[in-house]
């Protein structure tokens, strides 16, 4: 036994082929004698797992076409009632559009900001790896830790931003209290903490990269903005594309920082699609709305996501 | 050379500042009394104390908060590894991709889509009543986070276990749960502790559940550092110790396992 367990896997690395997860890499189909009798094991996952996804999915879709009641009654069957009534709320069109708004604006900063940090990560230089430790602490930060500092960074009177600002001449900005303004600072607080995190898988693209392409634009004499863009980022793409993806999937149910920070204000600034349907379900007490709510989310969450993976699958044939 | 060097490090320097600076400010705050908080920022030679965190303990019980955390970080990841690890081998032997799409499903899915359900299932149930059923409750759904991400990072560990050690037992005539017990776990021992370690913190940190389901008696951290925005909002001191001590696992992990938080957060994306 023992010495089985000293013989790292690591080390061995005969089957590691893809990165697993959902889509393991298509290999050769083989008889495995040791895949026989296996089954049963996943079985308390695969229950668990359908009871606690499959079964709130269900019950929310169930839920969006009745019509319960705050008092927990549910007086049945209503059709597509609570659909309408969203379709026709101003609030879900402002909240489809705040929701919109910071998709756009944190996918777009954290992109580009995460390439220039990314190439900044990946180069081999002394204190590399502390500097990579320090760049990982906002992601693995609780978001409301995250929601707290900034509420105090950005309070209007006392904040350290304004003292900041105050020191080279600016005046005072009410970061959260605005309307104009407060969407533009939590989309910077979703800046400040993904963008290391897209930065973190780009760098380790950029640092499995070939080199040969690169060589061969040094002996022709390009320049280093033009082998970046012209080589470097079209073999990015891959990665690139998977950490979009990933900030895509986070970014349309944009929760935990806008309710700490905002709860959606003022006057709706910061409403998003998932800070509306958890208001409108615990706060107005509408749970069959917030259902149609969340349905809603959950169908354009699963259509820019197969947006993205169909555009990638098109633009890699 | 050295001039490439130093232009690096002043790239360091810049984005340590915009990344790390706002921890540190964290961390800094924690221990400065509330007047030189909001007093001055260039006031670096303030004195230090720890008296935001006493006081935490002394006004607030919040030796209890932290024990709720880990009552509810700790069994959802336990029950996350115990479920997780034999269907992550299944996933790798039999090259399930059905379980994985699942997975897919709960990590796009808002989160809120989970909590309405949970809410009717705890207010028939009485959870919002009983101290035993809420923490039940709140494993359970904390385990819509670890259990995918249990899965997740335990499947390259398996499948980088040759099957050559596995097939050599099958002569012994080891069934299939020997197999997976005897030889299969041990070696993806790294493997268990990562997923245990990220499940934990993710779980640790993680606020939406606990905002709807807990009662006053199972609060965890983040959510009564939540209410008490709205309670002290003039103690900063208080809220930053707040901070600092839910960010405490997760800042211990960066300095001590740095490569697994890699793996770990990036989800497979890279290797």
């Amino acid at each position: 036994m023992s010495d089985l367990m000293t013989k790292s896997p690591a080390a061995s690395g005969s089957a590691s082929a893809g990165p697993g997860a959902g889509a393991p890499p298509p290999r050769r189909r083989r008889v495995d004698p040791t895949a026989r009798g296996v089954w049963p094991f996943a079985l308390p996952a695969v229950l668990v797992t359908a009871v606690l996804v499959l079964v709130p999915v269900a019950y929310t879709i169930w839920l969006s076409v009745s019509d319960r009641q705050s008092d927990g009654t549910n007086s049945g069957f209503l059709g597509f009632a609570n659909y309408a009534e969203m379709f026709g709320n101003p609030q879900f069109w402002n909240s489809l559009k705040v929701t919109l708004f910071l998709f756009v604006v944190c996918l777009l900063v954290e992109t580009v900001l995460g390439l220039a940090l990314g190439y900044v990560m990946s180069l081999d230089v002394p204190g590399r790896r502390i500097f990579q430790g320090m760049m990982l602490v906002p992601a693995i930060t609780a978001s409301v830790a995250v929601g707290l500092v900034w509420l105090l960074i950005m309070d209007p009177s006392l904040g350290a931003a304004n003292q900041i600002l105050a020191k080279v001449g600016i005046d005072p900005v009410v970061w959260l209290g605005d309307p104009d303004i407060a969407p533009w600072s939590i989309a910077l607080v979703d800046i400040w903490q993904w963008t290391p995190f897209m930065a973190l898988i780009i760098s380790a693209g950029i640092r499995s990269l070939p080199e040969e392409p690169f060589e061969a634009a040094a002996l022709d004499g390009a320049s280093g903005w033009r082998t970046a863009w012209n080589i470097g980022l079209p073999l990015l793409r891959p990665v690139l594309t998977v950490a979009m993806l990933l900030r895509t999937v986070d970014l349309v149910r944009f929760f935990d920082t806008i309710y700490i920070m905002t709860q959606g204000g003022p006057v709706n600034s910061t409403n998003t699609l998932n800070v509306y349907g958890y208001n409108a379900g615990f706060v107005d007490h509408e749970p069959s709305y917030a259902a149609a709510l969340q349905v809603a989310l959950l169908v354009l969450v699963i259509m820019i996501a197969g947006g993205f993976t169909w555009f990638r699958q098109r633009a890699s044939r | 050379m050295t001039k490439r060097l130093s232009g690096v490090y002043a790239a360091y320097l810049v984005f340590a500042v915009i990344f790390f600076g706002p921890v540190l400010f964290m961390l800094w705050s924690s221990l400065r009394n509330n007047v030189d908080i909001t007093g001055s920022l260039f006031n670096i030679a303030s004195p230090l104390t720890l008296e935001n965190f006493t006081n935490l303990f002394e006004r607030f019980e919040f030796g209890r908060y932290i024990a709720n955390s880990f009552i509810v970080a700790g069994g959802s990841t336990i029950l996350g590894l115990v479920l997780g690890a034999p269907a992550a081998y299944v996933v790798v032997r039999r090259k399930l991709a059905a379980l994985g799409f699942v997975t897919l499903l709960a990590r796009m899915a808002p989160g809120v889509l989970f909590v309405l359900p949970l809410f009717v299932l705890s207010i028939r149930i009485g959870g919002p009543d009983s101290v035993a059923l809420n923490y039940a409750l709140l494993i359970v759904a904390h385990l819509i986070i670890t259990l995918p991400l249990c899965i997740w990072l335990l499947v390259p560990f398996f499948e980088e276990i040759p099957i050559s050690i596995e097939e050599s037992t099958l002569i012994d005539g080891a069934n299939a749960w020997q197999r997976f017990r005897r030889i299969a776990l041990p070696l993806a021992l790294p493997g268990l502790s990562v997923a245990l370690t990220l499940s934990f913190i993710f779980s640790w940190n993680y606020f939406l559940f606990a905002l709807a389901l807990a009662n006053e008696r199972t609060l965890p951290l983040t959510v009564i550092a939540f209410n008490f925005i709205g309670q002290g909002s003039n103690d900063f001191g208080g809220l930053m110790a707040a901070s600092t001590l839910i960010s405490a696992p997760a800042l211990l992990l960066t300095v001590f396992a740095q490569r697994w938080l890699v793996r770990g957060i990036t989800g497979g994306a890279v290797k």
